[in-house]
């Protein structure tokens, strides 16, 4: 899967838990630039992420990412793991 | 020594004095110095507990060094991680929650006859425990899971532990932001201790004019709730206290941030305009938000991630687990407890929803909100007086019979007050200000910046002289005693 087609699947999740389209995908998006985007729909986000993508997080991995960039690297090294 | 005594002021402008010329001398010494200053500030309060900050402080200092070094091996190292917790939590659980427990559980027996006769020890809290312990067991986790690397010097996480404008009541500055301004020279910046000097100047207000103040009317209906015979003083009662809980630990905050400014040091922001939040999740987001985003972190994301496949369901018991360790953290009582789940229950109808992050802030700072907004903000700060009832009610019988009252009393007549002059009109303002100023960090912290030099002194000599002439009754901070 190309990083352009994890960007797009992850755009559909956060328009579907956060009701708005309000920011652009890019590597340097981090939570606190997209409105709603806070500790409670963070898990949901996450949980949609998983289910999408069919991989499983561990917490420790979510604590070190840092952006946008660091979470489609992180599905991409679970995608090819598989 | 509170921030707003004389003795305080003597002891921070010597301090301030030696801190600056010492810093020239070097980094380290100047560290010394702000360590030994932060003791010598904690033994006035009470010196026998002095030696669990050290012993604390010494002991996750060695175990942060440890943990992080991959040549020891994985089994040592797990061990003295739990330890570091452990220490960390056992302390508390000792000298906060033991003779909570023990009388809660006698009083469970009871219930069914059985009559233990196990007793409570003599425990006297020691002084900011529950912010420096917080400071101590995030420094661990945060190791553990890569988030920072532990500091090799002594002194530096000694004065982390110890730095006296934040020890008693926080904020509670993590180690990643806090550290690296410990391990770098700082240098005295005149706009920063200017900035500094008016956030003191704000907070001095906030707990000298408001917070005592409105502590006299609080304390006069609550004290004695069953005389009064209508339900709107019984509801001013709670209003009083609501204005007074945030003017008191926003001051004291306000001031802690401006004592660490005059030190070169930017501490972690604790309030952010709560009272005009326009739901409870937005007011959560607002409210000593040190704490609550060390919860959220340390208590909330873990429960809520190990919960995730449990959906909505698993969100509401993380995030009630949440509150109920945040109502707990306050203190070992039942009301403490139960202002936390009905806290964490207020957001249960969001989360069912869907809607919990849609209602929008008031993020273009206008001047007049529009109706839904205001509804929004009277609603949520009606929420937050009726639940404070609980939080200041000395146990759980007054709280009910104080909510019966205010059900069943006369609601239709004007609340009975006693010299309520200072307190309304001082409210009033003081509100207005924090409205106006609500997108700063504090509320008059650009007030008046491109006004005429006289005019903008004149408004802060009003300030100083309000504080000189309208100041309440004296009263201890709320928060040290949590």
């Amino acid at each position: 899967m190309t990083n352009e087609e994890i960007k797009d699947k992850i755009k559909v999740i956060l328009i579907s838990v956060l009701k708005h389209e309000n920011f652009v995908i890019e590597d340097s998006l981090t939570a606190k630039d997209v409105e709603g985007w806070d500790s409670l729909s963070h898990m949901i986000i996450i949980t949609e992420i998983e289910k999408c993508f069919e991989i499983k997080f561990k917490l420790k991995e979510l604590n070190k990412m840092n952006n946008m960039g660091d979470l489609i690297t992180l599905i991409q090294t679970k995608i090819e793991q598989q | 020594m509170i921030f707003n005594s004389v003795d305080f002021a003597i002891f921070f402008t010597v301090f301030f004095a030696l801190y600056w010329l010492i810093g020239r001398i070097g980094l380290k010494w100047q560290n010394l110095f702000l360590l030994a200053g932060s003791y010598f500030f904690y033994c006035w309060w009470d010196w026998r507990f002095l030696s669990l900050i050290i012993g604390s402080s010494l002991l996750n200092y060695f175990i942060g060094l440890y943990i992080a070094d991959e040549s020891k091996s994985e089994k040592s190292r797990n061990i003295l991680y739990y330890l570091g917790l452990a220490q960390g939590i056992g302390g508390l659980l000792y000298f906060k929650y033991f003779n909570f427990f023990i009388t809660s559980f006698v009083s469970a027996f009871s219930l069914f006859n059985i009559h233990l006769n196990i007793h409570t020890l003599n425990l006297i809290l020691p002084l900011g425990i529950s912010f420096y312990t917080f400071r101590n067991i995030s420094y661990i986790l945060d190791i553990d899971s890569g988030k920072v690397e532990p500091s090799k010097d002594w002194v530096v996480y000694f004065s982390y532990i110890a730095f006296f404008p934040t020890l008693l009541s926080g904020p509670i500055d993590r180690a990643k932001p806090f550290i690296p301004q410990l391990e770098n020279k700082r240098n005295f910046n005149y706009l920063q201790a200017v900035d500094g000097l008016r956030q003191i100047l704000w907070g001095l207000f906030k707990k000298i004019v408001i917070a005592d103040n409105c502590a006299s009317s609080a304390d006069i209906i609550i004290n004695r709730y069953e005389i009064w015979s209508n339900s709107s003083t019984l509801i001013a009662g709670a209003f009083f206290f609501t204005i007074q809980l945030y003017a008191d630990f926003s001051g004291y905050s306000d001031m802690a941030i401006g004592i660490s400014k005059l030190l070169g040091f930017n501490v972690t922001k604790n309030f952010n305009f709560p009272y005009f939040s326009q739901s409870i999740v937005e007011y959560w987001r607002k409210w000593h938000m040190s704490l609550t985003s060390w919860v959220t972190e340390y208590v909330f994301t873990p429960l809520s991630f190990t919960l995730r496949q449990y959906g909505k369901l698993g969100l509401i018991i993380a995030i009630l687990a949440n509150f109920t360790i945040v109502g707990i953290w306050h203190g070992a009582n039942w009301n403490f407890i139960l202002f936390g789940i009905i806290h964490g229950m207020y957001f249960i109808p969001s989360i069912l929803r869907g809607t919990m992050n849609t209602n929008k802030s008031i993020t273009t700072y206008k001047l007049i909100p529009t109706f839904r907004e205001f509804i929004n903000i009277l609603i949520t700060f009606l929420i937050v007086v009726l639940t404070n009832v609980v939080f200041r009610t000395d146990n759980l019988h007054i709280a009910f019979d104080y909510y019966k009252r205010i059900i069943y009393n006369n609601p239709f007549s004007f609340p009975e007050l006693v010299n309520p002059k200072v307190a309304v009109i001082s409210t009033f303002i003081f509100l207005i200000l924090e409205w106006i100023g609500r997108e700063n960090e504090y509320a008059i912290q650009k007030t008046g910046l491109n006004w005429n030099k006289i005019l903008r002194y004149a408004f802060y000599y009003c300030i100083l002289l309000s504080i000189l002439f309208f100041s309440g009754n004296e009263q201890e901070f709320i928060y040290f005693k949590f």
